[in-house]
């Protein structure tokens, strides 16, 4: 019986990836995009097997097919929504209402699809949440966040982490979330203490360093230099928030998730994602694009890396769901959301 | 006999068992502590080579096996007599294809960026309907109107009579009605502009820098240049393409993030554009018994203009305003305009 903490751990090299992603995506160009669902299949195994934890590892089985017929329906609704937009705004925003009365439907088929073509260790994940409670999650909620001024935004960030992760299934198995409402004010009151402080610092320095030209300038030129300078503080100031505030939810969630009486463990820091998502970003930019691939597998490494799974009884013992017993039944239910959409 | 290390995982329990693997007779055995099982090659998926990721085994009665021994599984399979891995995977797996690659999506890139993407987007802007088109127009002039731009300062009788002027030069060249707005604005100063839908805008500050109403009606038939090749709606179709793509690629980093390049790619129209845009306002010009050099001088003044209040503003922001720069030729434009004129 193991007790001890069994970290989680990935084996992708970036010059390994690069080769499988260019060659898939000149393929996918070759193809005018319809190659993109096999090139997906590609990428999401190899970071799936190349996942590894306790000597095992994960397994994708989605079909190219499948998530072909998603990407058909989600590109055909966002390219509707953004030309009419930018054409015919009313038609735009009748679209866009449209998209986010079925968004809900749409995401518990993506979890489902995701999930249950998530396996390890010949086990596979599910998905069991209802369509009535996404229907709360995903948009009662945000709307009375945006008619609070988002004073509800961490609560209902809450409860869409509690709606995954207390509706995910490993084998038989339930995960369950036990952070409240109450430690996601406390990340989200951070981030905001943190953007105040860095904007400032970011604005008072940029106003130092231009302010004496602006002086100079005459009334109207000054709009140039002030939309550069509150430009370059926003990104200043993303770079800086953002990786605190995707690590400390990461952490947040996975510290309170458990699988049966198993438990999860994350310990990203902030310093480590700040330098990785500023240095692929620049890296990236730099060689238009070829190091996106490296990137991919550099923040992949070090999200996975820094988890840790902590058995708290023997995890052989894991079997797989009903479902997947009967087999057919299981495989069907999925045909039939067949559906994953990236949004 | 040579075997080979591997998981093997029955599909009902997460149950790890070592295994060693063999293949005789087409058939593949699996042989552990507790287990002993014989399938025949056929009813096995074997998942192509991914990189070095683990192989999987696939039992088409449920159960699989996990491989992370390549060298060795190849052997096997080789010796047995099962096809080599798929092209694809090869193709993954070396450098040299992966370089072509690289040159090819490059090539690809630029090739479609140059001249894919404006080729497109010219069918494109021939197809959208009219009624589609001036409300961009309307909604652009909605927005610009509650802060960049203020309501002209020109007296109505002023106005009419431009309006008038203009409506001759484009009858006389055979081209449909188009609106003409004027606005004020200190922050786009001397400037006159084509929007998707047709419509011309000029500025009160440009007016003031003409000396003649031909100079600005030299600067009006330049723009319809613009419109009769329908270079905005083709400007704003590619721009709102690259930016599609921008933000689809560098998304998962942040839309903000993604704007910048999208806002450098976006400046303005090409050298062709505008070169194209002078020879129609040359022949409308003539036509209307106006010399192009009107246009010329024109253009020395609103160049002249700009880089005043560039100059003006401080001490280095000109190499900024040069390279945001709409008419990065000028002096190249004014000189073929007024060669065009002495031909007359």
């Amino acid at each position: 019986m193991q007790t001890q903490d069994q970290r989680f751990s990935f084996t992708g090299t970036g010059s390994e990836y690069f080769r499988i992603w260019i060659v898939n995506l000149v393929l996918t160009i070759l193809t005018l995009g319809i190659y993109s669902a096999w090139a997906k299949v590609r990428r999401m195994q190899y970071f799936y097997r190349n996942t590894r934890l306790n000597e095992s590892s994960f397994d994708y089985h989605g079909t190219p097919i499948a998530i072909l017929k998603g990407r058909l329906i989600g590109v055909g609704l966002f390219a509707a929504y953004y030309t009419a937009l930018k054409f015919m705004p009313l038609l735009g925003l009748a679209i866009g209402l449209f998209i986010a009365l079925i968004m809900p439907f749409l995401l518990v088929a993506s979890f489902r699809f995701r999930l249950y073509n998530s396996s390890y260790r010949g086990l596979r994940f599910g998905f069991v949440g209802s369509i009535k409670s996404a229907y709360v999650v995903f948009l009662a909620l945000p709307i009375a966040t945006l008619f609070t001024l988002y004073l509800l935004a961490p609560f209902t960030h809450q409860r869409i982490k509690a709606y995954q992760h207390n509706n995910s299934r490993y084998g038989q198995s339930p995960f369950t979330f036990t952070a409240g409402a109450g430690s996601f004010y406390k990340v989200y009151l951070l981030t905001l203490l943190q953007f105040i402080l860095v904007g400032g610092l970011f604005a008072y320095g940029a106003f130092r360093m231009i302010g004496g030209s602006m002086a100079t300038m005459p009334k109207e030129q000054i709009i140039f230099p002030v939309v550069i300078a509150t430009y370059l503080v926003m990104i200043a100031a993303s770079l800086l928030i953002i990786p605190y505030f995707i690590s400390r939810i990461q952490n947040l969630v996975w510290n309170h998730t458990q699988l049966g009486a198993h438990r999860f463990s994350s310990t990203l820091s902030v310093a480590g994602l700040t330098w990785l998502i500023f240095s692929n970003f620049l890296f990236t930019v730099v060689t238009l694009g070829l190091f996106k691939p490296f990137a991919d597998i550099r923040l992949a490494r070090y999200r996975i890396e820094h988890m840790a799974f902590t058995p708290a009884g023997n995890i052989e013992e894991f079997i797989a769901s009903e479902q997947q017993q009967i087999g057919a039944t299981g495989t069907e239910t999925a045909e039939v959301f067949n559906l994953d959409i990236g949004f | 006999m040579k075997t080979v290390n591997a998981n093997y995982f029955d599909g009902l329990s997460a149950l790890q068992q070592a295994v060693a693997l063999n293949i005789a007779q087409g058939q593949l055995e699996v042989r552990g502590e507790k287990l002993i099982r014989a399938e025949p090659l056929s009813n096995i998926r074997i998942s192509a080579k991914l990189g070095s990721a683990p192989r999987l085994l696939n039992f088409a009665g449920g159960g699989h096996c996990e491989v992370n021994n390549h060298a060795d599984f190849e052997a096997l399979l080789r010796d047995a007599g099962v096809l080599p891995q798929s092209l694809l995977s090869r193709m993954e797996g070396s450098w040299r294809h992966a370089l072509t690659a690289t040159v090819l999506s490059i090539v690809i890139a630029i090739a479609s960026f140059y001249w894919g993407l404006p080729w497109v987007a010219n069918i494109a802007a021939g197809r959208i309907p009219d009624s589609v088109s001036l409300s961009i127009d309307t909604h652009f002039l909605d927005a610009v109107d509650k802060g960049l731009v203020q309501a002209s300062q020109l007296s109505q009788a002023r106005q009419k009579k431009l309006r008038k002027r203009f409506d001759n030069l484009r009858a006389m060249h055979g081209l449909p009605p188009h609106q003409l707005e004027f606005r004020s604005s200190k922050v786009i100063g001397a400037n006159a502009f084509a929007l998707p839908g047709g419509t011309v805008v000029v500025t009160d500050q440009l007016i003031a820098l003409a000396s003649n109403d031909e100079e600005v009606l030299a600067v009006l038939a330049h723009e319809l240049g613009h419109v009769s090749e329908r270079h905005p709606m083709r400007q704003l179709l590619q721009s709102s393409v690259v930016g599609l793509a921008m933000t689809w690629y560098l998304g998962d980093i942040s839309s903000l993030l993604a704007a910048a390049p999208t806002m450098l790619l976006e400046t303005n129209y090409s050298r062709n554009f505008e070169r194209r845009a002078d020879r129609y306002a040359a022949s409308m010009l003539r036509e209307n018994g106006i010399a192009p050099a009107r246009l010329a001088d024109m253009l020395e003044k609103l160049e002249k203009s700009h880089r005043g209040a560039v100059k003006e503003s401080g001490e280095q922001p000109s190499r900024i305003a040069r390279f945001l720069s709409t008419h990065p030729d000028t002096a190249e434009r004014i000189r073929d305009l007024r060669g065009d004129g002495s031909r007359q």
